[in-house]
């Protein structure tokens, strides 16, 4: 016996609404490639998906185009031949992904008709687009259309699938009873006029790409499982008999869906409101900043929806203050959130599928044991939202241009990070314990560390590559988010706060619901902040090359009263033994000249590739034991320069780039100079290194 | 005799004779420092003049780590004196045992690091072949481990929380910690025998085997109630560290003089070891031969 807990005059009125608020947000309103109608039923005890797809597909372009590319993402995990395992296989360092004996995951569609009931299966192959060819993989399915498809025309697809999902896969997963699912479905790829379709194979280091849409999707889960997914929950079902819930979710305008369901979650709902949540002084310095009125920033409210494992109940506040914090800042800073929810979900334990994000949907992921000053989840869950505006707003293209969003992403994560909390610890264990409690561990901000850990992969790969043709997982992932989150620091860093502000709002509602590529966030750079900056983007986004300017060498030495020598003018006269004093000037007393000359030589040395673009310069910034200071510029074109100083005292500090303009610059330790150095610190450090090799070598030597 | 009385009689012995703790402990920091040297030498040529204002751009820590990745090109050839000198402190450390066990056992000499050092040389062949022997007990000493923690395991793989993850690695490691004591503590007693009563390495063995049939329980549990004191001593050690900041050099002056004090500690704990089982077996044996 089914029980409806939402009347059906209910529901109509609700969608009715819900279409009436949606249509009123720009970007929301305009006509979408896509519309799904999916319905899914989990069967725990076999791991595995029922389900049926109806896919409304039109033509937004003006060709004709003959076929339609579906992603099978679950392929990825069937065989040890896939694109994936073949990439996870060779990648030695990170081992991101390792496929095991019955833990393969799959997807197989067992019709595919069109409306009017033509089967498209026979005529269906699946191609691998991508270099090198992979005959193998079955992650793309090129399905030939019974005629092109004329512009504006669309096509119905009718799909039934059954899926086995994979254990311990990649995002996706399952662990005895609790499921992560997403990838699931099958998925067009995007059509790009004049190019045909972009739809790669399931990669290792890549993420995905899809279209605009409309879904509406019905899931049906043993009673006891607590449910999560993207979008709004529309209606619940109850299946006494059969002891099974259906849930209908929906949501317009996102690129893709996911859920989630497990016996072991609780489900917590909270509001964000735009009115509480920032004062008035935030919002008139923002509106300021972005060149608008407060009325043009406010925030709506959100309901935040947690689902979280009942083991990490009590980290409740700290998930939904985290979230929060994000949708505050993103909203400030780029444009409210257009979605009413936004569900957070602590995934179900061993999974894979922590720390990522989906339309509406994030997943984090924590520890029973967490220490304060260690920000996890809480980067996590800021980052992860954050994707719902770098990707899943402004959707660009995680395959082939990944930086666009992970990078702009780890920037304004560490930016939000910063803001909302300060600088957090790192977080590390050791057997399960936080490595905290036996050693003392610095407080760092996300932009410190990131810099110095994408340092020695700059010469590898540049930021702008296809996420499958880096050197390996290691060099994927810090130049993606780290070296690019470097770079878009360094460009705020030098077009500074209100600049940048707004370079980075008109970007981001410029392509709202669009899928914009570099060329596009280059373009929108240099018309924000009037100035070319192509080359920034040449050298640090599109070369794989390495910027470190340096102080090399410092020397300060006593000027001599007297130099030696012969000194003779153009007649030949010559004072016999002549010298050249720094003595006083003519007139000028001896006796009131007792002052030293120090001369102060300080060298400058370009060791990177990458040299400022003319019309740039270092600042070098010296200052001396009496107090005064001097600065001098270089254009850095050279690969050295050499800056003299004489002055009545010895030298006490130089920093090249004394405002830290250049954050880019891959070693900042040997960007300065200080007469007396930390020999505190350094003491401190090799001594913390002899203590361990003491206590290393005492329990070796008591061993043997 | 209570289990009081050999515990004294171990801190007594290794008390008396803690001068063998301080040459061990000389030898071992100069090894440490020639190991540490390379690293030193980078760490001073890269940072001594680097300036580090009150609002420094980074934490020291991370200039520390960006001159590690900067020089990461010598890391390799820095892996490989590492490994040299650790084969080398390998066999060192074989000489030191046979020279401590030498030392302590040797009833109402005062030790001298002339003696010391001519136990060393005495006893080393005799010691390297006893480890020797002892590496096909590690056989059995993993298949036991494995054995042990197997139920761990499976609890553990089953686990839908984190908890009995924890739970399960933390006994893991206790259980390593308790057969490792066990196994560590028939290799002493197998040395202590060498020595004391001359015997060859097989027949130690043997001899040690056959003690242990009688007197293993006791003896391990005064062994882990030692075990238990020098860790509540350590931890406390290393809670006083937390006292003093690495940042003012009288603070860095009072931790190194801690950290000292804490690889002095640990030394002598391994004096006090050595005594307990010395004592144990003397006290045993004498009994038994009556």
């Amino acid at each position: 016996m089914k029980r409806k807990n939402w009347s059906k005059a209910g529901v109509k009125y609700f969608l009715f609404l819900m279409i009436l608020f949606l249509s009123v947000i720009p970007g929301l309103a305009q006509e979408r490639p896509v519309h799904y109608n999916l319905e899914v039923e989990l069967l725990p005890e076999t791991a595995s998906l029922q389900a049926k797809e109806t896919i409304v597909w039109t033509n937004l372009s003006r060709d004709y185009v003959p076929d339609i590319h579906l992603h099978l993402y679950w392929n990825a995990f069937k065989n040890e031949l896939s694109t994936l395992a073949k990439e996870a296989g060779q990648d030695k360092i990170l081992k991101r992904f390792r496929i095991k004996k019955d833990e393969w995951g799959w997807i197989k569609i067992t019709s595919l008709t069109t409306a009017d009931g033509q089967d498209l299966l026979p005529a269906a192959v699946f191609i691998s687009p991508d270099q090198p060819p992979n005959p193998h993989d079955q992650t793309v399915l090129r399905v030939v259309l019974p005629q092109p498809l004329a512009p504006g025309q669309a096509v119905n697809l009718n799909i039934d699938f059954q899926a086995r999902v994979p254990k311990n896969g990649l995002r996706t997963g399952y662990f005895r009873n609790g499921f992560f699912i997403s990838q699931w479905f099958p998925k067009p790829g995007v059509y790009e006029e004049g190019r045909g379709w972009n739809c790669h194979e399931y990669h290792l280091n890549s993420e995905f790409y899809a279209d605009f849409a409309d879904f509406q999707v019905k899931i049906t889960v043993p009673k006891d499982f607590v449910v999560g997914a993207c979008g709004q929950e529309m209606e619940r079902t109850e299946e006494q008999t059969a002891g099974k819930v259906t849930y209908t979710y929906a949501q317009e305008n996102i690129h893709d869906f996911a859920w989630t369901a497990s016996p072991r979650f609780i489900k917590l709902e909270r509001w964000f409101k735009g009115e509480e949540e920032v004062t008035l002084q935030e919002y008139q310095e923002m509106a300021e900043l972005v060149g608008l009125t407060v009325q043009d920033i406010k925030l709506p409210d959100v309901r935040m929806i947690l689902l979280i494992e009942k083991q990490h109940k009590n980290q409740a506040d700290r998930h939904f203050q985290a979230l929060k914090a994000a949708i505050k800042y993103y909203g400030l800073w780029y444009g409210p959130y257009p979605y009413q929810t936004i569900t957070m979900v602590d995934p179900p334990f061993r999974t894979g599928s922590g720390g990522m994000e989906y339309p509406t949907l994030l997943t984090a992921g924590t520890s029973v044991i967490l220490e304060k000053e260690v920000l996890s989840p809480e980067q996590v869950i800021i980052h992860e939202f954050g994707h719902n505006y770098w990707y899943g707003l402004v959707a660009s293209n995680e395959f082939e241009e990944a930086w666009l969003d992970e990078g702009i992403n780890t920037y304004s994560t560490s930016k939000v990070s910063a803001l909302a909390y300060g600088a957090g610890k790192p977080s590390l264990k050791a057997i399960g314990l936080p490595l905290s409690w036996m050693i003392k561990l610095p407080a760092v901000y996300d932009w410190q560390l990131a810099r110095i850990i994408s340092a020695p992969v700059v010469k590898l790969d540049p930021i702008v590559n296809a996420s499958w043709k880096f050197y390996n997982s290691g060099s994927y992932g810090l130049n993606v988010y780290h070296r690019a989150a470097t770079s878009l620091y360094t460009l705020e860093r030098l077009l500074g706060e209100k600049t940048w502000a707004r370079v980075m709002r008109t970007y981001h509602q410029k392509y709202r619901f669009q899928h914009p590529r570099t060329e596009d966030f280059i373009r929108v750079v240099n018309e924000v902040s009037d100035q070319d900056l192509s080359w920034f983007f040449q050298e640090f986004f599109y070369g794989a090359k390495d910027f470190d300017y340096a102080i090399s060498y410092v020397e300060t030495r006593l000027k001599p009263e007297k130099y030696q020598g012969i000194f003779d003018d153009l007649s030949g006269r010559t004072s016999g033994q002549a010298s050249e004093t720094t003595g006083p000037a003519p007139g000028q007393k001896k006796d009131k000249f007792k002052a030293k000359i120090y001369e102060t030589i300080i060298t400058l040395r370009r060791y990177g590739e990458i040299k400022l673009a003319p019309g740039y310069a270092l600042k070098l910034q010296v200052e001396f034991e009496d107090g005064s200071t001097e600065e001098r510029e270089w254009d850095g074109q050279n690969r050295w320069m050499r800056f003299n100083f004489e002055k009545p005292v010895k030298i006490k500090r130089a920093v090249l780039d004394p405002e830290g303009l250049w954050l880019v610059d891959t070693n900042l330790s040997n960007n300065s100079y200080a007469r007396k150095g930390p020999a505190t610190r350094i003491l401190s450090a090799t001594g913390s290194l002899v203590w361990l090799m003491q206590n290393l070598l005492v329990t070796f030597s008591g061993w043997l | 005799m209570s289990s009081g009385h050999y515990l004294k009689s171990g801190f007594n012995q290794a008390i008396s004779k803690l001068r063998l703790s301080i040459y061990l402990w000389l030898i071992i920091i100069i090894i440490s420092l020639i190991i540490i040297a390379p690293i030193s030498f980078q760490i001073r040529t890269n940072l001594r003049h680097l300036d580090l204002p009150q609002k420094a751009l980074m934490p020291f820590e991370l200039n520390l780590l960006e001159i590690i990745l900067a020089n990461q090109s010598l890391l390799s050839s820095y892996a490989v004196f590492f490994m040299v000198i650790l084969l080398f402190s390998g066999l060192l450390s074989v000489f030191l045992n046979a020279g401590l066990f030498g030392q302590m056992l040797s009833q109402g000499k005062r030790p001298s690091f002339q003696n010391f050092l001519s136990d060393g040389c005495r006893h080393f062949w005799q010691f390297l072949l006893s480890l020797i022997v002892f590496i096909p007990c590690l056989l059995i000493f993993f298949l036991l481990f494995k054995l042990l923690s197997a139920p761990l395991n499976l609890w553990s793989a089953r686990a839908v929380t984190e908890w009995p993850v924890i739970f399960a690695g933390l006994l893991r490691g206790l259980v390593l910690a308790l057969l490792w004591s066990a196994f560590k503590l028939c290799l002493d007693l197998v040395r202590i025998i060498m020595i004391t009563e001359s015997k060859k390495v097989i027949a130690a063995y043997f001899s040690a085997l056959n003690f242990f049939k009688r007197h293993f329980l006791r003896l391990w549990g005064l062994y882990l109630l030692l075990g238990l004191v020098v860790i509540l001593i350590s931890v406390i050690l290393l809670l006083l560290n937390k006292l003093f900041s690495s940042v003012q050099p009288v603070g860095l002056l009072m931790l190194i003089l801690l950290g000292q004090a804490f690889i002095l500690f640990r030394l002598l704990a391994r004096q006090a070891f050595i005594g307990l089982e010395f004592s144990y077996y003397s006290v045993k044996k004498e009994s038994s031969d009556d």
